[in-house]
Order: C-alpha cells, then sequence, then structure tokens
C-alpha cells in the first residue's frame, strides 16, 4: 500500500505537464532593428536619398513599433536623429560667407521643411495614437521647434540672422534693390515658427530701429524742408513701409510700423509743421494748395489730436483774417464790394473743405462759427447783406439765368445766416426792396419772389409778412390805375400821366414828411385820381409820399435839343417852376415848393453840380449848395442820349445820422418783441428768477435778434410798472406773473 | 491616360486595381494619400501592402462610393483596427451613421455598465462617443464604443458632466466636509487626466464649493455656467471662461430664489441670458428664471409658490427653454407636457403660467411605479424629446406633435438621456446599461 502510491506519486511527476505559458516573446533586438531601418530612412531623407526607401515598409515599420509598446523609443530616437542633423545644418549655415548667409539658410530651411513632411508620413500613425495620449508635440510641430532652438535661436545665427534682416531693410530705405523674394522665404518662415519667434526676432527690434531711423530722418527733413515737401516725403515713407509689409512682411505688422513712421515723422512735429514759416498750414490756405492742404489731413488724421490741430489753427486765421475784413474801414467804403470779399472768402474755404478736406464736418462746423464770429463784428454787417442784394435785384443779376440767381442768392443766404441781427436786416431790407420796387427797378420779379421764400423758409412767416404785403400793394396799384384810367379817360384829356401806388400804412418804410407843393397841372390830376379812389373805397385816407416818386418830364433846350429828363417828383416840381423863370434864388424855390431843405438840397445838387446832367446852372459855381445861390436853367445843356436820367444825390450807404436813425427805430421794435416774449414765458412758468428770464427770452428771440441783458431788464421794469408782473414779496430776485 | 490613373495594390496577396482619384479622396493626411505622394516614389506598377485584404477591400469601396458595407465575415473591431492603420477613421465614422433625426432612430448598440444601477447622467459627445457619470466615477467611451480610460474622482460624488470639446470633459463635484474638495474641473477624454481646476474667488479668497448643473455658452462663446454652493453663504451661479480657465462673473442668489441648488441651466443666446430652473429645492419653490448677467438682473422669472403641495398635484420636474427662446417647456409626473410663454412679462404665483398640453396620459393620477426615474427633456433642431419610464418619445413640428417612442425591452427605466454627436445616448438605471441610437446614413435611392 505503501509502496504502490509512492509509485504512484512517482509517475504522475513524470507526467507532470509545464503550465502553458505561451507568452509572445518578441526578439529583444526587434525594437533595435526596426529602429536602425527608421533611423537609416530618415538619414537618407535628409541626403536627399529618399528614391531609394519604402514608403510602405517604414510605415509599416513605425507602426509596430507603436503597437508593440516601443513608441517612446520611436519618438525619441526621432528626436535624437533631427537634431543631430540639424546641428549639422547649423554648421553649414553659420559657415555660409557674408551675402550667401540668407541664401543658404532659406536652402536648408526648405530641405529641412521637405524632409520633415516625409518623416512625418512614415510617422503618421505613431502622431495619430501615440502621440496624443503621450502629451507629445507632433512630429511637424516637434520639427519646427528643433529647427527654432538649433538653428534660428544658436549664438552663432540669432544675432547675425537679425542684423542681416535689418541691414536689408535699411539698404532698401537708402534707395539700394534687395532680393525680396529671400527676404519673403525667410519672414516667412519666422511667422512658421510661431508668432512669437517673428515678433521677438524680427519685429520687435524692427520696429525699434525703424522709430530711431525715421526720428533722425524727420529731424533732417524737417531742418530743411518746407511744409509740403516734408509732407510729401512723409507720405512717400509710410507708403513705403505698407508696401514693404505687402511684400515681405506679416500682415500685422502694417498697424505697427505705419504707428511708427506716423509717430516719429507727424505727430512729434505736428506744431512746427502746421506753424512752419513762409510754408505752413496759413500760407497754404492763402495759396489754395489743395494738394498740400489734402495730404495734411489725410496724414494728421492717422495720428491722435492731428485734425484737432488743423481745425484750430484754421479757425484762429479765419476769424484774425475776418476780423481785419469787417475793420478794414476803405473796405467799408463799397458794401457790395464788402459783401462779394466775404462770399469769396467762404467760397475759398468751402472749396478747400470740399477739394482737401474730405467735406469734414467738424471744418465745416468751424469755418460757420468763424464766419459767424467775424460778420458780428460790424454791426453794419446786416446793412450790407441788404445793400448787396439790392444791387444784385437792380442790375447785378441782369441776363443771368434762373439757376445762377438762385447760387448768388443762397449764397447771401448763408452770409444772413450767421447774423445775429437778423432784424436790422429786415428793417434795411424793406427799405431797400420798397425802393426797388417804387422805381420800378428790380431786375426780375421771380428773383425778388425767390428771396422772399428764403427768407421766410429760414425765418418763419411774420419776418416777410410785410415783405409780401409790399408785393401785393404793387400788383393792386396797377390794377387800380387801369380802371382809374379806362373810366376817366375822357375827362383827363391831355394832362400829365399819373401813376400812383399805393402804398399800405405799416407794410411800407414810409417817413412822414410833409408834403411839397406840386405843380398846378399835376396837383389837378392827383385830385382827380384822389375823387376817384376814395370814390371806389370808403373810409380810407390817402396821402402823397411826394419824396418818394418820379417823373418823366420833356425839356427843350437851347437850338431846339429836346431831352426827356427822367427825374424825382421834388425835381420835378423844380424843374417846372423854371417853365415860368429863368432864374432862381435859392430861397425863391424853397418857398414855392416846401420841399425839406435837406432835400432840396440834394435835389439841387443833382440838377446843377452833376456833369452831364446839369439842366440848372449854377451861380456861383461850387459844389456845395447854399442858401445864397441862384440857378439858372441852362440852356446849353447837351446830351447824346435822348432819355437823361438825373439820379439824386443819395449816398446809396446810410449817412451817420441815418444810421442813427435806424438803429433807434431797431430798437423801439425789439421792446415790443422782447416784452411779448417775456409774457409768454411768464404766462407759462407763473414765478421766475431774473437770470432764468433773461436765459429764456435770449432763446426765444435768437433767430431775430440778440437782446441785450440791459434792454431785457428795463423791459421787465415796465411790465413792472403796467402791472403784468410783480416782484416776489420774500425773495426779490423772483418775478411773477399777475394774470 | 486612363492606365496612368490606375493604380494597382497587392494587400496581403490579393490584387486590387483603382484609380488615384478614387485614392484621392482618402487625402493626403492619410497612408495611401502619403504612399502616392510625389515625395515618395510614385508610379510604381504595383504597391505591396502587408494587411488583411478583406478589410482594406471594405474601405477601398468605402472610397469609391462613399458608403460604409461591412461584410459579415469581417468583424467591426477588426476593420476599425484597419482604418486606423490608414488613417480612414475619420472616413469610417462619417459613413457608419447620418445626419441626426428623432423619426429615424434605429438602436446602434447597447452597451452593459459595471456600476450596480443609479446612474447620474449620461452625455454625448461631439464626435459621436459618450460618457457615463455614476458614483464617483466618470466611464468614457469613444464612438466605437470602447471604453477608455475612467475619470475617478477620489470618491467625490460627481453632480454633472458636460463636453467642451470631443477630447474635453468638464465635471462638477461634491465638496466634502473638511476636505475642502469639490468643485469643478476639465479632464482629457482620452487619457483621463486632469486637465485644469476651475476656482471661485470671493473677495479675492479662493474657496472651496460644491459645483452642480452645468451649461456652456456655445460654439463661439466660451462661456460655461454652474450652480454653485459655498460653506459661507456662496451660493449663486459661477461663469468661467473655459479657454483661458479664469473665472469671469459670479452671480449672486437673490432673496427667494435659490442659485445655487439650481438642477438646469441652460444658454439662451438669443434672450442673452441663462435660464435657471431650481427644481427639487429643499426648502424654497419652484424656480425658473432668466438671469441677465451684465446687469444682474432677472428680467423673468416664474414660480410654483402658493400651489398647495400634496404629491397628486401635478409638479414640474424638468424644463428646458424651447430653441426659438420664446417659451420654456416643462414636464410633470404623469408625463405631461407644459409650456411658459416667455414673452408675457413676469408669470406671477399660483404656477397658471403653465399651459399643459392636452395630451395627457391620465396614468389613473398616479405615480406609475414605485422606482420610476424623474422625467427629462431634450431639444434638437426643432424635435423635443422626452423621458418617462422606459421609453423616450419624440414631438415634432411646431404643434409638438408624438411622432416616435423609442423603447427598450430591458435595463428598467431611463435615468437620463443626452443627444451628441448626431446620436442619443439614454442610460437605463436598473442595469446601467446605455443604448446608443442613431439615424442611418442616406438611403442610396
Amino acid at each position: 500500500m505503501n509502496s504502490q502510491s509512492q509509485s504512484q506519486s512517482q509517475r504522475r511527476k513524470n507526467f507532470k505537464i509545464e503550465a502553458f505559458k505561451h507568452k509572445v516573446e518578441l526578439d529583444p533586438k526587434y525594437a533595435e532593428r526596426t529602429w536602425k531601418v527608421l533611423e537609416h530612412a530618415i538619414h537618407e531623407i535628409y541626403n536627399n536619398n529618399a528614391s531609394r526607401l519604402s514608403f510602405e515598409e517604414l510605415y509599416r515599420s513605425a507602426y509596430n513599433m507603436v503597437l508593440h509598446k516601443y513608441g517612446d523609443k520611436l519618438y525619441s530616437g526621432l528626436v535624437a536623429t533631427m537634431t543631430a542633423h540639424l546641428n549639422k545644418i547649423a554648421k553649414s549655415v553659420e559657415s555660409a560667407q557674408g551675402g550667401l548667409f540668407l541664401e543658404k539658410l532659406n536652402h536648408k530651411w526648405a530641405d529641412h521643411n521637405k524632409a520633415l513632411q516625409m518623416i512625418r508620413d512614415i510617422l503618421m500613425y505613431m502622431d495619430r495614437s501615440y502621440v496624443p495620449t503621450s502629451h507629445k508635440t507632433p512630429v511637424h510641430e516637434l520639427g519646427l521647434n528643433l529647427w527654432r532652438d538649433h538653428i534660428i535661436h544658436s549664438p552663432n545665427i540669432q544675432a547675425r540672422l537679425q542684423d542681416t534682416l535689418l541691414d536689408l531693410v535699411q539698404r532698401e530705405r537708402t534707395g539700394d534693390v534687395i532680393n525680396r523674394g529671400l527676404m519673403r522665404n525667410i519672414t516667412k518662415m519666422l511667422m512658421d515658427l510661431g508668432s512669437s519667434v517673428y515678433q521677438d526676432d524680427f519685429e520687435k527690434p524692427f520696429l525699434d530701429v525703424s522709430a530711431s531711423f525715421y526720428s533722425g530722418e524727420s529731424q533732417q527733413f524737417i531742418e530743411c524742408c518746407d511744409c509740403g515737401s516734408y509732407l510729401k516725403k512723409a507720405e512717400r515713407r509710410l507708403n513705403e513701409e505698407m508696401e514693404r509689409v505687402s511684400h515681405y512682411l506679416d500682415a500685422k505688422t502694417e498697424v505697427k510700423i505705419t504707428s511708427v513712421v506716423e509717430r516719429e515723422m507727424i505727430a512729434n512735429h505736428m506744431q512746427r509743421l502746421v506753424h512752419m514759416d513762409n510754408s505752413g498750414l496759413v500760407n497754404m490756405l492763402i495759396d489754395d494748395k489743395y494738394d498740400d492742404l489734402s495730404r495734411m489731413y489725410s496724414l494728421f488724421k492717422r495720428v491722435p489730436e492731428g485734425l484737432s490741430t488743423i481745425r484750430d489753427v484754421m479757425t484762429s486765421y479765419l476769424r484774425e483774417r475776418g476780423r481785419v475784413l469787417v475793420t478794414d474801414t476803405e473796405r467799408l467804403k463799397d458794401p457790395v464790394e464788402f459783401v462779394q470779399c466775404l462770399l469769396n472768402e467762404k467760397d475759398k474755404h468751402d472749396k478747400i473743405i470740399s477739394t482737401a478736406f474730405n467735406n469734414d464736418k467738424t471744418f465745416q462746423n468751424a469755418l460757420n462759427s468763424s464766419f459767424e464770429y467775424f460778420i458780428n463784428l460790424n454791426n453794419r454787417s446786416a446793412e450790407f447783406i441788404s445793400l448787396y442784394l439790392d444791387d444784385k435785384l437792380r442790375k447785378g443779376l441782369k441776363g443771368a439765368s434762373e439757376e445762377e440767381v438762385e447760387v448768388v442768392l443762397d449764397k447771401v443766404m448763408m452770409l444772413f445766416r450767421y447774423l445775429q441781427e437778423k432784424d436790422v436786416f429786415e428793417k434795411y431790407y424793406k427799405q431797400h426792396l420798397a425802393k426797388r420796387l417804387l422805381s420800378g427797378k428790380t431786375v426780375s420779379d421771380d428773383a425778388e419772389r425767390s428771396m422772399i421764400v428764403k427768407l421766410k423758409t429760414e425765418c418763419g412767416y411774420q419776418f416777410t409778412s410785410k415783405l409780401e404785403g409790399m408785393f401785393t400793394d404793387m400788383k393792386t396799384s396797377e390794377d387800380t390805375m387801369l380802371d382809374f384810367y379806362a373810366k376817366q379817360s375822357a375827362e383827363l384829356g391831355d394832362g400829365p400821366t399819373l401813376a400812383v401806388q399805393i402804398l399800405t400804412t405799416g407794410s411800407w418804410p414810409t417817413q412822414p414828411t410833409a408834403a411839397c407843393n406840386l405843380p398846378p397841372e399835376i396837383l389837378t390830376v392827383c385830385e382827380k385820381f384822389r375823387t376817384y379812389y376814395l370814390g371806389t373805397h370808403s373810409g380810407r385816407r390817402l396821402t402823397w409820399q411826394t419824396n418818394m416818386g418820379t417823373a418823366d418830364i420833356k425839356a427843350t433846350f437851347g437850338k431846339g435839343h429836346k431831352h426827356e429828363l427822367n427825374v424825382s417828383t421834388y425835381q420835378m416840381c423844380v424843374l417846372m417852376l423854371f417853365n415860368s423863370a429863368d432864374g432862381l434864388t435859392y430861397r425863391e424855390i424853397e418857398q414855392a415848393t416846401e420841399i425839406p431843405a435837406l432835400d432840396l438840397k440834394r435835389c439841387l445838387q443833382s440838377l446843377a453840380c452833376v456833369k452831364g446832367k446839369n439842366v440848372l446852372r449854377k451861380e456861383p459855381m461850387s459844389k456845395d449848395i447854399s442858401e445864397e445861390d441862384v440857378f439858372y436853367f441852362n440852356d446849353k445843356f447837351t446830351s447824346k442820349f435822348v432819355k437823361v436820367k438825373i439820379g439824386t444825390v443819395v449816398a446809396q450807404k446810410e449817412s451817420e445820422p441815418e444810421k442813427q436813425e435806424t438803429r433807434q427805430r431797431v430798437e423801439e421794435d425789439r421792446k415790443p418783441q422782447i416784452e411779448a416774449a417775456i409774457v409768454r414765458i411768464m404766462k407759462s412758468r407763473r414765478v421766475l428768477d431774473h437770470n432764468s428770464i433773461v436765459a429764456e427770452v435770449t432763446k426765444q428771440l435768437q433767430s431775430r435778434f440778440l437782446p441785450n441783458p440791459v434792454v431785457i431788464k428795463k423791459r421787465i421794469e415796465s411790465l413792472i410798472e403796467r402791472e403784468f408782473l410783480e416782484r416776489d414779496k420774500a425773495d426779490r430776485k423772483l418775478y411773477r406773473y399777475l394774470a | 491616360m486612363a492606365s496612368r490613373d490606375r493604380v494597382r495594390f497587392n494587400v496581403g496577396g490579393q490584387l486590387f486595381e483603382t484609380t488615384s482619384t478614387t485614392l484621392a479622396n482618402a487625402g493626403r493626411e492619410s497612408m495611401l494619400g502619403a504612399l502616392l505622394d510625389e515625395s515618395w516614389n510614385p508610379g510604381q506598377p504595383e504597391y505591396f501592402i502587408d494587411r488583411n485584404p478583406a478589410c482594406f477591400s471594405t474601405l477601398l469601396d468605402l472610397l469609391r462610393t462613399g458608403a460604409l458595407h461591412i461584410p459579415s465575415n469581417v468583424p467591426e473591431k477588426l476593420l476599425y483596427r484597419e482604418a486606423l492603420y490608414y488613417g480612414l477613421l475619420d472616413h469610417v465614422r462619417g459613413a457608419k451613421w447620418g445626419p441626426f433625426d428623432g423619426n429615424t432612430l434605429r438602436l446602434a448598440d447597447s452597451v452593459p455598465g459595471r456600476a450596480p444601477g443609479d446612474g447620474t447622467a449620461i452625455r454625448g459627445a461631439p464626435d459621436g462617443g459618450c460618457c457615463v457619470a455614476h458614483g464617483s466615477v466618470v466611464h468614457v467611451y469613444n464612438w466605437m464604443l470602447e471604453e477608455r480610460r475612467p475619470i475617478s474622482l477620489d470618491y467625490q460624488q460627481v453632480n454633472d458632466v458636460g463636453y467642451i470639446d470631443a477630447n474635453s470633459i468638464v465635471i462638477t463635484a461634491r465638496e466634502r466636509l473638511g476636505k475642502g474638495d469639490g468643485g469643478m474641473a476639465v479632464f482629457s477624454a482620452a487619457t483621463g487626466e486632469l486637465r485644469h481646476r476651475f476656482r471661485v474667488e470671493h473677495g479675492r479668497q479662493p474657496k472651496s464649493f460644491t459645483a452642480g448643473a452645468l451649461s456652456l455658452a456655445g460654439l463661439d462663446d466660451h462661456r460655461i455656467f454652474s450652480s454653485c454652493k459655498g460653506r459661507l453663504n456662496e451660493y449663486g451661479i459661477g461663469v468661467w471662461d473655459h479657454n483661458t480657465g479664469q473665472q469671469v462673473d459670479f452671480f449672486y442668489e437673490h432673496p427667494g430664489c435659490s442659485l445655487g441648488d439650481a438642477d438646469k441651466l441652460q444658454w439662451l443666446p438669443s434672450k442673452n441670458c441663462l435660464m435657471v430652473a431650481t427644481l427639487f429645492p429643499r426648502t424654497d419653490n419652484c424656480f425658473i428664471g432668466l438671469l441677465d448677467l451684465r446687469d444682474k438682473s432677472i428680467p423673468w422669472c416664474w414660480s410654483d409658490a402658493g400651489i398647495t403641495m400634496n404629491l397628486e398635484d401635478k409638479r414640474v420636474l424638468h424644463a428646458i427653454a424651447m430653441e426659438d427662446g420664446h417659451s420654456i417647456c416643462v414636464i410633470n409626473q404623469y408625463d405631461d407636457l407644459g409650456f411658459i410663454d416667455l414673452r408675457a412679462g413676469n408669470t406671477n404665483s399660483a404656477g397658471t403660467g403653465v399651459r399643459w398640453s392636452s395630451r395627457s396620459k391620465l396614468m389613473n393620477q398616479k405615480v406609475p411605479y414605485e422606482e420610476s426615474c424623474y422625467p427629462k427633456l431634450a431639444t434638437h433642431n426643432g424635435q423635443l424629446f422626452s423621458c418617462m419610464n422606459d421609453s423616450i418619445s419624440v414631438f415634432s413640428g411646431s404643434e409638438h406633435v408624438l411622432t416616435s417612442t423609442l423603447r427598450r425591452s430591458y435595463g428598467g427605466s431611463i435615468c437620463d438621456f443626452s443627444i451628441g454627436g448626431d446620436r442619443l445616448f439614454a442610460l437605463h438605471n436598473e442595469e446601467n446599461v446605455f443604448d446608443v441610437w442613431d439615424s442611418p446614413p442616406c438611403p442610396i435611392i
């Protein structure tokens, strides 16, 4: 039993079968061998011998290495092999002489890229599966990083590369032709290596060098150039830099390099350029240098404060020039010339703004505010503008087309807008319009009406209602006269022809004047008309405005010379006296006609003292009329015209006392307007302090005129007296409205 | 000319003939693309490739037709391996399933899980993979549904997960007392490694916190939102930039709306607002609100305060803002859908604002199973999805008509589902199995 069991156990031992340990043991040399194949392939690729390699075999080898967990070995082998090759390349690049350096670098870079692509092809499977799970850099990026570290940042290459590139740029700036293609390849390489490589190894030093270059150059230019040619040079440099960027630098560099040029060449010298003697901004404006101005605008626009610098200088120049213009006593002598001058000035600068300053709104505003400033420096501007219009509407626009008329009127309206005292303008315009209408001297009804419409759109219905009334009166008068002659022609017979213009009181700028003594022939007709008119219109009163009329009279001089004289009513009265007398003293004339002395003197002056129109002869011969003078019918009067127009010597411009009078009338007219405004405001606000009232009144009236605070105060006082307002009992600064 | 275009392969002894035009479909970044590139020596009479001929045949067919047909004798995993060798895996994935449509879904696979039930969340990845969170582990699957290395959180409880991109998973976790952990972090989907932890700072002091629900703003907006609960009353919604990893904003809880406990966050680009839904609050009422982060206001909110609460009442259990941004869809315990109009000002209390759909299943007014899961909602391309018990309902059109039902026979009720990478993933509660549904590629005719 015992022996049996022993033998059994022994037998079992003999039959023992080894545990099935099927460990697939890879040939330990397999990895090493496979790597050698791949390493050899990498060498061959770098040596341009790839044509003998089998891609399929290499790909499969790399795949197998990764599959059998030799990814680490493969990857580290790759790094070591590539590094070794790059170090060799670095040596060869370093040894390149002078100008060949960049060529060599570019050449080697192209080789490396090609090799890298092929290596990546072989190791594609590693890139796809091993690299992401083991936090390694993909092959392509690895190749770029190694190139950066071993070539670009190699101590013998880094500084040399930078210097070479900057030197080439510098040479190009001084006019040399460089190999832009090569340059582009190298900067492209730096960009491929990552934006930080491009920036640190090229862009930053490039910008620094550029800044100091342009700082020096601008200093040199500004010493020897005038403003216009400096700007031309700056513009050219700017364009050159932009072109450089487009040819061989990163597009993102453009903003940076242009801002360097802008700062160094423009911003740093802005004040000096603008104020440069004989060629600065003011000279450009004076000489209409559109190109230079436009260049200055576009360059200055690029830098902060640039445009405001131009604008400020332009504004102060315009104000000063305008101030001189409107206070120049020589110019004040001719109002038409004066306004034409302003218009020319406006046109000139409008054109500058539209051609050189890109129609910049802020510049237009600056121009407008400057005009507003200086036009109102002269308190006669309103009168002059009206006189200018008067001149244009009398004769200036004769033969002009409708469009041309509109252009002139629109331009004048521009000036009108700048006026603060628009009511003064209205006063004058009314006077001048009345004269034009009554003397029948307007060139065109359409032009007159167009002007009224413009004023109406600008200032409202009230402003023009009286002006329109004047036109209505003219029309009505015409109809009335036709009717008068139709009905009365039989009775009138051969007497003088009368043309009456019936003016509504209040619409016209009439002055209360004593009527003169009309010649009896005239008086008869006048009486007939009066009877006719009052017969058809009840409840009206007619007053003859003899100071405003005209007359056409026929006169026969010595040797039977016949002339038709076009004279004023006063002149007619005087001349008619000579039908019955050859010589009359001043006193006799004054007594017979009862014309006011001032008007009579003017009237006699124009009849006796104007050469070529002296139908009267004066003794003694002198320019001025004295009360002792004697007047004779000038029998020797000749003229080559049949019709002779004898103007009245009237200062077109107002004389000093007349001016005072007009001003006074304007001031008077303003009073009710100011009062009305105060009442309107107080009615809605009930209680208000003094300053607020002044502010509100000014605001309400400024479209017509700028009320004087002192006047406003006086009006308030007057309203308190008349018990429209009262002062607050507690606070004396407050006013209350009394309903 | 024609012969020059022709390419001959000997793959594992079997001859194939094709054209370089067909091979161009593989792209330069593939093995075949590199093989024929002129930097190598092309123009050989025949290329030898030492691989499986059957798979090569299938892949060549894919390149020729763009359609994938796997013969029955080729195992799918083998084909994937070969596709990886040739660098054609993306081609295979693109041909495997078509554009997502809730009404054409077919069951693509069913993957058993390891954990004993009670999954927390499932999320679909943009590339068709997915991850399943339960307990303190997140299991990650690639689109081939092979499990990758799981993400382990050292036994912290996972609250929510989401994909920033196919390779980045963001996880929110509960803070454990005294450990100062929890919070929110990004992990690599491929390796399961921690990439970045998001911090919350209050008065420049970093604080530990419990992160709850998650939401990502969208494609071009790098913001990521999470509900946060700190121990020192830092309740609210944290906002980070997932590109920089830095906190960019914090919306502190207003009184009366519990943001720190929010169950659902959703960014509404059309309103420039974040929808916050707190549906299972501990103390307060259910609350749904839109937060405007720019001025820290709540331009719209809804609450069920004032409804007498007994179990029979309809309770809002999940909410989702509709894609048009005009309304919020909600669901109750009876699987009824309801809508709250976002355009009609502030809806006040009493829950009156919900317009329950008439499609009530009327399940005898009783909660169906003891162990049922809460229903969930999702939207995709105008379709609305809801899960209840063991099935998913698909509603289409502007009237939200029930058009399809997806149901599996086993696995218990569905505790979560997700749509991502043109696939729908449904996680079953009992067996912890998840189903993958996708739409077939476009039919030939």
